[in-house]
């Protein structure tokens, strides 16, 4: 299914994505230090912990939104390196939802949806709208297709998000904390959205503390504090049983 | 002094309109250079270009801290120099009044352009280039379909009085010895003595200018508002 460079580790060839020994630094400052990760195709991991633990900078190596400063993060059998002419052989496959949604204010919902077709992968104007209504209609906000973000709630824009990054038909959607911006009542329906995705077998890593959620859709939980992996286990374990001081810790801070 | 004759301006109107219409080219050719050099050079500096982006930034600020009429000066002077040595004989080859002042205002506005879509550029939220990149956006489309749209949107209310100050300033080019509608109207109201008549006649028309490009970007902007868009 993918291809890989020569020397590569068979193992690989099932994940989607493969990070291996990850250190990132900002200035003198390590946010993350040997990380290990991989992810299988269809699997969906849930990326919890405190605050500054390095969740979010996890996730943006690997579309290397940051750039890593050691280690190998494999996306697609495609390797990550500062060489790499074409990073955006590698964003392409790679859909990403921000907790501040970063809709484009100027453009309509449908044309959020249209651009990065049209320029990325080259689709008609035609073709990309189709595309569009489709995956408007199933986060169900089809019929604010013209309307512009500054119109739509928190929670329709986030939607509107996942559905932009669907567009481009992505092989894996990144989550970074997609809820945690929102009023509460407008969480469900981003999350029974992502629900939804996972069912449809999208390969997924979300960083989240909505604990329902992880329970529902989670194959894996993966804590992670000061910069490195502390546990990884099924949602059931992780919840009920901890194994580490700092997972409990973390897990009696977010239940109050 | 005899009481007003405004009849004298309505005699005067072809030559005023002759030099109406030089300010309007001044104005609009001095825009679109102004405005697609200045881009250019703000693009430049936010990416900090090695070199040039120093350059480009020596250059703003020279052209931002010396009057008009001083730059006119010296590319009436200057620039026919320039071209002798570049052409090899170096002897001054005369690029006309006109011409300098097309290149001049051209050159010059350019450098105030840059520095309103420069500021409009570090505006613009992180997030929005994170989501270009997310989306594998090339840095061209990005800044063609998602960055600079919007910093001309929220720029234009002072890229236009920007352009309202270009539009006065075209009475500049007197210094060229050439006529603008100022300059027309000076000279006219020196050989028919009506000072008065004259100079009240062409404010009302730099006022009626001024005001109708004001009306008119309001409602531009009206019609183009983006909905829900704050700011
Ligand atoms: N651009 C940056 N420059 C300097 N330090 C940074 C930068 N981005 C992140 N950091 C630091 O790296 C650490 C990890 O940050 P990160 O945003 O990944 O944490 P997080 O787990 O996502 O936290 P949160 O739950 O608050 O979002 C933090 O200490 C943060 O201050
Ligand atoms: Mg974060």
């Amino acid at each position: 299914m993918h291809q890989l460079a020569a020397g590569n580790k068979p193992e690989l060839s099932a994940s989607i994505v493969v990070v291996e020994k990850l250190v990132k630094r900002f200035g003198h400052f390590t946010a993350l230090s040997d990380v290990n990760l991989s992810v299988g195709a269809g699997e969906k991991i849930v990326l919890c912990g405190p605050s500054g633990s390095g969740k979010s900078t996890l996730i943006r190596c690997i579309n290397h939104i940051e750039k890593h400063d050691g280690g190998r993060i494999v996306v697609d059998g495609v390797e990550l390196t500062d060489r790499m002419t074409d990073v955006n052989s590698i964003r392409r496959e790679v859909g990403m939802v921000f907790q501040s949604f970063n809709l484009f204010p100027h453009l309509s919902i449908v044309e959020n949806c249209m651009l990065a077709p049209m320029k990325v992968r080259g689709l008609s104007r035609a073709e990309a709208q189709e595309r569009a209504i489709g995956l408007l209609r199933k986060v169900r906000i089809h019929d604010q297709a013209d309307k512009y973000p500054g119109q739509l709630s928190g929670g329709q824009q986030q939607r509107v998000a996942i559905a932009r990054a669907l567009c481009m038909q992505p092989k894996i959607m990144l989550f970074d904390e997609p809820t945690s911006a929102l009023d509460p009542e407008m969480v469900k329906e981003v999350l029974d959205t992502m629900v939804e995705l996972a069912r449809d077998g999208m390969t997924m890593v979300c960083v989240t503390h909505e604990m329902g959620f992880a329970r529902e859709i989670a194959d894996r939980v993966v804590f992670m504090d000061r910069g490195t992996i502390v546990e990884e286990a099924d949602p059931e374990t992780f919840f009920r049983a901890p194994c580490t001081e700092r997972a409990k810790d973390f897990l009696g801070q977010i239940i109050h | 002094m005899n009481s007003l004759d405004f009849s004298i301006a309505l005699q005067a109107w072809p030559y005023l309109w002759s030099g109406l219409l030089f300010s309007l080219a001044l104005t609009a050719v001095a825009f679109v250079v102004g405005l697609v050099l200045g881009t250019c050079l703000a693009l430049v500096q936010h990416f900090e270009v090695p070199v040039i982006g120093r350059l480009v930034r020596g250059y703003v600020a020279l052209m931002r801290s010396i009057p008009l009429i001083l730059v006119l000066f010296w590319f009436f002077f200057l620039v026919p120099i320039v071209l002798g040595h570049l052409g090899g004989n170096g002897r001054p080859v005369p690029i006309g009044a006109t011409w300098t002042a097309f290149i001049t205002f051209g050159l010059f506005e350019a450098a105030y352009y840059s520095e309103i879509i420069r500021v409009g550029l570090r505006a613009v939220n992180r997030g929005q280039f994170e989501a270009c990149q997310a989306l594998a956006l090339s840095t061209f489309d990005t800044y063609r379909s998602v960055i600079l749209p919007q910093v001309l949107r929220v720029a234009s209310p002072i890229i236009l009085s920007q352009t309202i100050i270009l539009f006065q300033d075209t009475s500049l080019v007197y210094v060229l010895s050439l006529t603008d509608l100022l300059g027309a109207a000076s000279k006219l109201a020196q050989l028919n003595g009506r000072l008065v008549e004259m100079y009240l006649v062409i404010a009302v028309v730099y006022l009626a200018i001024s005001s109708a490009a004001s009306q008119c970007v309001a409602s531009l902007r009206k019609r183009y508002a983006i909905a829900g868009m704050r700011r």
